[in-house]
This record gives C-alpha cells, sequence and structure tokens, in this order.
C-alpha cells in the first residue's frame, strides 16, 4: 500500500482487494512484531519474529504469482513497488539449490569469518543426527533445499498464519 | 614470534602469529581453521593485551581461545587456552611439587608486568622458556612420577560446550535448541576452580586431587597384599594394543597357576587370576615395581574384592567396580566422534572449494 493517500495515487490494480485482507494481517503482525518487548530475549532473538514475517509475507506473494498464478503480473509488479515482498528474496527462490532461503543474511558469505554460508543453510543430512540448529541471524532452523519437508524454513515450521494459504 | 617494542619503558605490546597450545586443545580435528585477532583482550595473567586466536576443537566442541598472554604461557611452560603444563598435560601445581620448582612470579600488579616484560626480553635473547631448558638429575624421579601420571592420549571431553547455567537453575527455556550441555555440574571441591590459582599453583583442586590419587602413591591402589586371602587376582593398568594375552600369560604362568586373564581392551587394563594366593603374592614381589612388555610399561596393583550385595551380582562377567574406577583414571576413554565415518564436514573437497571463492 502506498505510504501516503492522496487524490494523484494510482489505484491498486484488479485483484488487490482479494488479497487486501491477509496483507493487512500480516502487517498488524509486523507492527506487533516491531512494539514487542524486547525483555527476556536474547540479543540475538530480538529481530527473528521480523525476519520470519518478512519471509512469510513475500513467500505468500510469490506462491500467489509464481506458484498459483493467482495473481496478474500488474498486481505482483505493484506489490513488490509497494513493499509487500521483498524482490530480491524472491529473486533467490528462483534460483537452484535456494528455493527455501530464510533470509537474504544467511547466504551472504561476506559477513562470515571463514567466508561461508549461515548453519542454517547446511542440508540436513550433512549436520550431526538429531542436532537442532537456530542461526544467530533469524532463527530458521534449516533452509536447504535438499533436505525435503522434514526441513522447511523458519516461516513454515513456525506458526504459519492459518488464514494464507486459503485466500486468493 | 613474538615481536616486542625496543623501548624497555614502553608496555610491549604482543604480536604473534601462531599460538602456544596442547592437543587436547587443538581437538582431533586435523583441518583447523582458526581465527586471529591482535590485542583483542587482556591476558587474564598479567593483564596485557596479547593476540587472541579462535577455533573450534572438532564436531560437538565449544569454541575455544587463548586466555593469557605467550609470555605468561613461556614463564611457566603451560598451555595458553587450558593452563596445564605443556609437556605432561597435568596442572602447574602437580608439575611443581614433583619437579620441586618454585613458583616466583610476582602477584602485585606493578611488579607483575615489570616481571612479564624482563621475561619477554629473555625470551626474546634465548628462544626458550621453562620446558626446554635443561632439568638437573634430581629431577628425574619427579619426571618419572609425572610420565606416570600424565594422560596417555588426548582427553577431548575437556573441549565440551560449557554446562547450561540456566539448565542448573531450572529455567531454560531453549530445550532442544540450546547448545549448552544439560547436566547437572559436579559437587564438591572440583567446581571451585580459578585460572590464576591454576596458574600459579596454588590452590588447585584439580592438582590436590591427583597428588591424592592413587598414581602419586596416596593410597588408593593396593600395594600391599589385601587382608582378604580369597583376592588371588593381580589388576595390571597401562596396557597398549601391542599387548596381547598370550604375553601376559607367558610373563606370569612363571609364579604359579593361572586360573585366567581377563582384558578389559577399553579401559587398558587386564586381570591376572592366580590359582593359588601364593602365586599371586609370589608374582607382586617380582612384578610390583612395574614390569615392561612389548615396549608398554605396566603398572601392578592387587585387585580389590567385590562388594557384597546384588551389585555384585550384576558384575560378576566383569572387573571388579573398585577396579574399573582405578582404570577410568589410568587411561582417558576414546575421543567422542573418533569412531564417526564422516568426521568433519571441511573433509569434504566440495565443501572447501564452495568457499574459496570469497577469500
Amino acid at each position: 500500500m502506498p505510504k501516503i493517500k492522496s487524490s494523484r495515487t494510482k489505484r491498486a490494480p484488479e485483484g488487490f482487494d482479494d488479497i487486501e485482507p491477509t496483507l493487512r494481517e500480516f502487517q498488524t503482525k509486523m507492527k506487533d512484531a516491531e512494539n514487542d518487548p524486547h525483555e527476556g530475549k536474547r540479543k540475538i532473538e530480538a529481530l527473528w519474529p521480523i525476519f520470519r514475517l518478512h519471509h512469510q509475507r513475500s513467500r505468500y506473494v510469490y506462491e500467489l504469482y509464481y506458484k498459483r498464478e493467482a495473481i496478474s503480473k500488474e498486481l505482483y509488479e505493484y506489490l513488490l513497488k509497494q513493499g509487500y515482498a521483498d524482490a530480491n528474496l524472491i529473486a533467490k527462490w528462483k534460483k537452484a539449490g535456494y528455493e527455501k532461503v530464510c533470509c537474504l543474511r544467511c547466504i551472504q558469505p561476506k559477513d562470515t569469518n571463514f567466508g561461508t554460508t549461515c548453519v542454517c543453510r547446511v542440508p540436513r543430512d550433512k549436520l550431526e543426527d538429531g542436532k537442532v540448529i537456530e542461526c544467530i541471524h533469524c532463527g530458521c532452523r534449516g533452509c536447504s533445499s535438499g533436505s525435503g519437508a522434514s526441513a522447511g524454513s523458519a516461516a513454515s515450521r513456525k506458526g504459519k498464519p492459518a488464514a494464507k494459504s486459503d485466500d486468493a | 614470534m613474538a615481536q616486542i617494542k625496543a623501548d624497555p619503558n614502553k608496555v610491549s605490546w604482543e604480536e604473534s602469529a601462531f599460538p602456544i597450545l596442547c592437543e587436547t586443545c587443538l581437538g582431533d580435528n586435523p583441518y583447523l581453521r582458526m581465527t586471529k585477532q591482535s590485542q583483542a583482550k587482556a591476558c587474564k595473567v598479567c593483564e596485557r593485551p596479547f593476540t587472541v586466536f579462535r577455533w573450534c576443537p572438532g564436531v560437538g566442541m565449544r569454541f575455544k581461545k587463548t586466555e593469557i598472554c605467550q609470555t605468561c604461557s613461556k614463564v611457566k611452560n603451560v598451555c595458553q587456552t587450558c593452563l596445564l603444563d605443556l609437556e605432561f598435560g597435568l596442572p602447574v601445581q602437580v608439575r611443581d611439587t614433583a619437579l620441586g620448582l618454585e613458583d616466583n612470579a610476582p602477584r602485585s600488579e606493578v611488579n607483575k608486568e615489570y616481571f612479564a616484560q624482563n621475561m619477554d626480553a629473555h625470551f626474546q635473547s634465548t628462544e626458550n622458556g621453562l620446558g626446554s631448558g635443561g632439568f638437573g638429575k634430581a629431577e628425574s624421579a619427579g619426571r618419572e612420577m609425572l610420565k606416570k601420571l600424565q594422560r596417555t592420549e588426548p582427553y577431548y571431553k575437556r573441549n565440551r560446550q560449557h554446562i547450561c547455567s540456566f539448565f542448573v537453575k531450572g529455567n531454560c527455556t531453549r530445550g532442544a535448541e540450546c547448545p549448552y550441555r544439560h547436566e547437572m555440574p559436579l559437587e564438591g571441591e572440583l567446581k571451585n576452580q580459578n585460572l590464576k590459582d591454576r596458574y600459579y599453583g596454588t590452590n588447585d583442586p584439580v592438582a590436590r586431587k591427583i597428588l591424592a590419587g592413587p598414581k602419586a602413591g596416596g593410597g588408593g591402589r593396593q600395594f600391599t597384599p589385601p587382608d582378604d586371602k580369597t583376592i588371588t587376582s593381580l589388576f595390571i593398568t597401562g596396557l597398549t594394543d601391542a599387548v596381547q594375552e598370550k604375553d601376559l600369560k607367558g610373563f606370569f604362568y612363571v609364579f604359579g597357576e593361572l586360573k585366567s586373564v581377563v582384558i578389559a581392551r577399553k579401559n587398558n587394563c587386564a586381570f591376572i587370576n592366580f590359582a593359588t594366593r601364593a602365586g599371586a603374592e609370589l608374582a607382586f614381589e617380582k612384578a610390583g615395581g612395574g614390569i615392561n612388555l612389548e615396549g608398554a610399561a605396566l603398572r601392578v596393583s592387587w585387585a580389590k574384592s567385590r562388594p557384597v550385595g546384588a551389585k555384585s551380582e550384576q558384575q560378576k562377567a566383569g572387573p571388579t567396580p573398585g577396579a574399573v574406577m582405578d582404570a577410568l583414571q589410568a587411561g582417558p576413554p576414546p575421543p567422542p566422534g573418533s569412531n564417526s565415518k564422516v568426521a568433519y564436514p571441511s573433509q569434504d573437497p566440495t565443501y572447501q572449494g564452495s568457499t574459496s571463492k570469497y577469500r
């Protein structure tokens, strides 16, 4: 949604009304996450809910356009332009091996000591058996492509809103 | 090597290219990656800035870093991380007691710094620390004792994660994700350890335990024939894989008829069960000081009688419980993960290749 609505603001493309309630719900959730107190959380945990919601919302838009083909290209571009989805993250999802990437920080090797990616990118079978990991950037528990259904991204594992998959 | 500023009045800042570490602290991974940060922290002994190295010593271990500066490490010939002697892997107090070394390192703030700078200059000119200096003949007995006390292989359990302090209080909310160990800490004297005491070799509970333990001659192991006349077994420790059952049999049958020889490979120990008490006594008389078989220095002591009760029935087949405890102290268990098939992801060439682009 445009930050400021005026008489000159362009109208949203066709079909926006159908998905607006869901996007609004995401928006309120994001607001809640932003205003959440940090007490009792670890330093690194503070931003996890933000990353998680950001991933969820982008994923929602991505699936609407690329997977279910429920929205028009025009509307999709409108959503990207208005910041409802992260174009850079979606660009990664289109690449082989990056289908489930949790966030962009986790695949940025320049940020690590040994030029590696985040631990959540390690396939489940390469990890120690029974080891549960939570990456420090976004709290992802594993988002490698090869791990199958058992290793979805953080968003798909932790309380995805039930309403999301059904509308539009 | 450490580079020290020329001006003697300036506080010297250490700059080193490689840490001084023991085998255990480095871990079992031959492809170790380390980070280096110059003057990152204050040495926990002399409080001067020093180069901190940080690495992970293997799968499932915690990240370790150097804790004291190289000068302090060289003064005592200890590992920069675990503060155990580099040659023997024993606490400073144990080594100093055995070798009769005097602790003359100053404790007061100013004197400490002066001492550290003097030592720096000394190491600059001579290039050797305490360990490489020659030991007199008087110390050879002490060195023998230290050799008996030291571990035969690295003790990697020391590198495990710390115990979760929240779990101990009963309110860890992280559950399975918690990287710290969910165990209760050991009670007793051993939990009150402190880095400075360990470094200076004063009031170190671990050292006290080792010095009072069986191998240092502080009691515990039976060296006099036990009063219980039914005991006809000798307990052998320090076994290596080279020592076979026939070697033991070949050595001990001359003293009397053998009932059986039981070898516990896992604990590097064995039991020689004689048919008669006289045989066992004769064997202990001849071999009690230790024997040498196939290049392994074996230590011989009397086995202990089994406690009477339900427990002894369960363990009928195995060695006596007391003896097992002795054996556990004698040799550490194999390192965790040493038998696993894929030890390190970094041994995988594709893994290495994937990162090279960004270096």
